[in-house]
């Protein structure tokens, strides 16, 4: 008979029930991403400045379009995709690229990162399977974009005084929801890239760059050339970007709003099946090369 | 299945081989080699090697960090690859390296992340916590971020996260490496009298301290180049080895010793070279026998600074059995496999 | 230590520092290649906001309307400026993490020594990428010409610029040994400069830009630069523009100096030095 301390039957944790499970899967989701915020705010400046920087990045753009047009409203753009106004097209275009970064980069070097603490070995010996801490990742990188979104909007209404339609709102986030999940596909592709390339780094870059170009973030997809529409089709942010505007500022995308939602749909499973098995090649993989803990 | 005859760990003819250098120079090294070693539950057992021998390897692989490329492992009866949330839950791990744990938090915020991460909730959650603080003499400190503690608290707290979930099976990598003599003292005394004896937990230890594997283990395994070279008590190798002594002469510098092997009477050699002092172990059945001649060809390369006729410790029963010192870096030394 | 001892030890670094750039030839491609990749977005928003390549609206604010030249331009100078800050801040990081950093500053060899010699590798490096990217740049139809007679005074206003420009990135340099972490600041001062300094696009199109941007040297420069290549001009005033910048950068490079001396006392004081 053992005596190992307080609370010995309340902390065995040997069950297998689905219910304990899924809890247990969701406590250790939730205690990742707290556990990111409390590391987040040991730096408390970095922090205030993570959520001034969407604000710089993003004025430059809009300024540019502005001396383009001589002012706010472009009849070219109307001729394109039936809205004037700039503005609001483009801060939602920086919005939406804002979560694609976020897969990229926030969730792309989850991993890496822990690889950087020491702490992955001991997280990886966990009885959790492996791909739940990257859920865990990814929610405290998604509440750190929405704060980013909020100051962004905050400063752009005060500033310029963002015109879009209210109603719209709903549907947005209907479609922000669907798109974060085929994101979380992707992340979870660039999580184990870096844990494989110790450069990840580039990938990143790389990716980040050409789906820069092939994205409608600041132009409508009609000004791509053909092949680079299509790519971009591939990519849920796309529709992302261009159903937020349609709801919003009233973009006319050239497909249904319902054609929308159905690709993304079928993108979320794909990017996320996708995501899933590369994570698990590239998971056993370092566990047999014996890379796991190396930096 | 009988869950109580169970043996706690079983491991039947690992293989490791590691991928070093690039491209057409890669070459592949064997890490472990064939181990096969079985822990009855409560048994506190020790794998003693020199660096490079292939201990961290083997530890890796039996809590599920590394994938062998042969044999099983399986704990309480489960195999450890094919159900390894299983034996996940059942294993504490301690692991060797200054950064294992999160600087930047506290020691309470360290183990409330990976309670969670165990399946532990709420107040028995608090409760266990609370518990192992006390324990582990961290109460002053619960609170204050990682980074400032030295390097003695920080490895309670990783022992802390390694029993944190009550595991039947503890994996404990070189515990006491690089600590000061009175924390190593501690987390022995802590493996010992708490873990092992009081609460009855298997475990398995590795290190490269004689006096450690001496002092705590039932049962040692030698390992070495990758290779389980035997496995007995402590008292059993002792015995085995009788009639032997260990000739011990200190020297400047570090003169030629290898022709020392072959003077008669002479069973094994080995020497290690620290601090501008080359430390030469001669085991022969009487010491006394070979000291002159040794002496004679060991006056030409180098003065020497001191000698010793010793009854042979574990250290020397080591260096009998495998040939190597346990002081020694054996990472180059793994057999390359063509 | 003698200046021959010095010169030697800022060889050395400039060695250590290229021969580590080089173990990764992957970054040099990326490096080469991408930052071109960067101005597309700028060529398609103008596409589509405009509908040519050429605006009126521009041209009555920077002289010209050829908005994908001024983006060009923009994108070799900001390249050029920031591997400097890019350079010097990311290998001190890596100093510290190799554990080297503490070993640095308990040499006899004064830590700026190091930083000049860092400084100039990435200099080295990064006028070969950007001879690379120029003359890509100048075979695309976007009507860039580069002529002996236009590369001259260029270059010396790109010199003058780096100077200033490494004063200020010497003192961050103290920042990365005080802040450690300094991966997100490089990128936040690079957005500023894109905000404040007309590198893609016209600062006057604002007020505030306007006025912050006149601070900056890189406004200096990259008008004067745009004003050679773009408008053809022969005269911008290049004398002017020189004092200014050799005036700026007398502030920044005493200012920058005074500031990592500073900064590094302080993290010696503080025993962070080696804390990675």
């Amino acid at each position: 008979m053992t005596n190992d301390g307080p609370g010995q039957s309340a902390i065995d944790t040997r069950h297998s029930s689905l219910p304990w499970r899924l809890r247990h899967y969701a406590n250790a989701v939730w205690a990742e991403n707290i556990k990111e915020w409390k590391l987040e705010l040991t730096y408390p400046l970095d922090f205030v400045r993570s959520l001034i920087d969407p604000v710089v990045y993003l004025l430059p753009y809009v300024l540019y379009g502005v001396a383009l047009v001589g002012g706010r409203f472009s009849p070219n753009l109307h001729k394109l995709v039936g809205t004037t106004d700039i503005v609001s097209f483009i801060t939602i275009g920086y919005v939406f690229i804002g979560f694609l970064n976020m897969a990229l980069w926030a969730m792309g070097f989850s991993l890496r990162k822990e690889q950087m603490y020491g702490t992955l070995e001991a997280v990886f010996a966990a009885p959790v399977p492996r791909w739940i801490f990257t859920m865990g990742m990814s929610m405290h990188s998604i509440l750190h974009q929405f704060l980013m979104i909020v100051v962004q909007l905050v400063f752009i209404l005060a500033v310029f005084s963002l015109k879009v339609n209210p109603l719209g709102l709903l549907p947005a986030l209907a479609m922000i929801g669907l798109m974060l999940i085929a994101l979380y596909g992707i992340g979870m592709i660039m999580a184990s890239a870096t844990l494989l390339f110790k450069q990840g780094w580039l990938i990143s870059e790389a990716l980040g760059s050409l789906l820069m170009v092939v994205t409608p973030i600041a132009y409508p997809l009609a000004v791509l050339p053909v092949f680079m529409q299509k790519a971009a089709l591939m990519v849920p942010t796309t529709y992302g970007i261009m159903t937020a505007r349609h709801f919003l500022i009233g973009e006319q995308m050239g497909f249904s709003v319902g054609t929308a939602f159905l690709r993304v749909a079928v993108l979320c499973v794909v990017w996320v099946v996708f995501g899933l098995a590369v994570f698990a090649v590239i998971d056993r993989y370092t566990r047999r090369s014996g890379t796991l803990s190396h930096y | 299945m009988n869950e109580e005859r169970t043996p706690a760990l079983e491991v039947q003819s690992v293989v490791k081989n590691f991928r070093r250098g690039r491209g057409l120079k890669k070459k592949i090294t064997r890490a472990v080699d064939g181990a096969t070693l079985t822990l009855p539950r409560g048994e506190l057992f020790g794998l003693l090697g020199p660096n490079g021998a292939g201990k961290t390897t083997l530890v890796r692989c039996i809590a599920t960090l590394l994938i062998p490329d042969a044999g099983t492992i399986k704990v309480l009866g489960h195999d450890a690859f094919k159900d390894s949330l299983y034996c996940r839950q059942r294993i504490g791990l301690l692991t060797s390296g200054e950064r294992t744990l999160y600087w930047k938090l506290s020691a309470r915020d360290n183990l409330n992340f990976f309670a969670a991460l165990y399946g532990l909730t709420g107040k028995a959650r608090e409760k266990r916590i609370d518990y192992l603080i006390e324990l582990l003499g961290l109460k002053d400190v619960e609170r204050e971020r990682l980074e400032r503690y030295s390097s003695g608290m920080k490895q309670k707290v990783s022992l802390a996260r390694a029993i944190l979930h009550n595991p039947d099976l503890i994996l404990l990598d070189e515990p006491s490496l690089g600590l000061d003599p009175q924390f190593a003292r501690f987390i022995r005394q802590f493996i010992k009298e708490e873990l092992n004896q009081k609460q009855g937990k298997t475990i398995l230890l590795t290190t490269h301290y004689m006096d450690e594997a001496d002092e705590l283990c039932q049962r040692i395994a030698f390992i070495n180049k990758g290779k389980i070279v035997n496995v007995k008590t402590p008292e059993q190798y002792k015995r085995d080895i009788p009639h032997t002594e260990v000739l011990e002469i200190r020297l400047q510098g570090q003169p030629e010793v290898a022709p020392i092997q072959t003077l008669p009477g002479v069973e094994r050699i080995a020497s290690e070279f620290k601090d501008g002092v080359t430390t030469l172990k001669v085991v022969a059945p009487r010491a006394e026998a070979v000291l002159s001649e040794a002496i004679e060809h060991l006056r030409k390369g180098g003065r020497i600074l001191g000698i010793d006729i010793k009854q042979p410790t574990l250290e020397d029963v080591f260096l009998y059995e495998t040939g190597t010192s346990l002081g020694a870096d054996t990472s180059e030394q793994k057999p390359e496999v063509q | 230590m003698s200046f021959a001892a010095t010169a030697y030890v800022i060889r050395a670094e400039m060695v250590k520092t290229i021969r580590i750039y080089f173990s990764y030839p992957v970054i040099i491609v990326f490096w080469a290649v991408f930052p071109v990749l960067w101005v597309f977005p700028f060529l398609f928003q103008g596409k589509a906001l405009v509908g040519s390549g050429s605006s009126a609206a521009f041209e009555q604010l920077t002289g010209s309307g050829n908005y994908m030249a001024f983006i060009l331009i923009g994108a070799m100078v900001s390249n050029f400026v920031f591997s400097g800050l890019w350079g010097v801040g990311n290998s001190l990081r890596e100093e510290t993490y190799w554990g080297t950093m503490e070993y640095i500053i308990a040499s006899p060899t004064h830590p700026l020594v190091i930083l000049i010699g860092k400084t100039l590798a990435e200099a080295s490096i990064t006028t070969c990428i950007v001879v690379m990217q120029a003359t890509v740049i100048s075979f695309l139809p976007f009507g860039i010409e580069f002529t002996v007679a236009k590369v001259l005074p260029v270059l010396l206003l790109v010199g003058l610029l780096m100077l200033g420009f490494y004063g200020f990135a010497i003192a961050f340099a103290g920042f990365t040994l005080l802040i450690k972490e300094v991966h997100g600041w490089v990128h936040t001062l690079e957005w500023a400069f894109f905000l404040f300094s007309p590198i893609r696009y016209p600062v006057q199109v604002n007020v505030i830009t306007a006025f912050v941007s006149k601070l900056i040297p890189l406004t200096w420069a990259l008008v004067a630069i745009r004003g050679i290549i773009l408008l053809n001009q022969r005269d911008v005033g290049i004398w002017k523009i020189s004092g200014i910048l050799l005036g700026m950068d007398a502030v920044l490079l005493v200012g920058g100096y005074l500031t990592f001396v500073a900064l590094e006392r302080k993290t010696r004081r503080d025993g962070t030095v080696g804390m990675h």
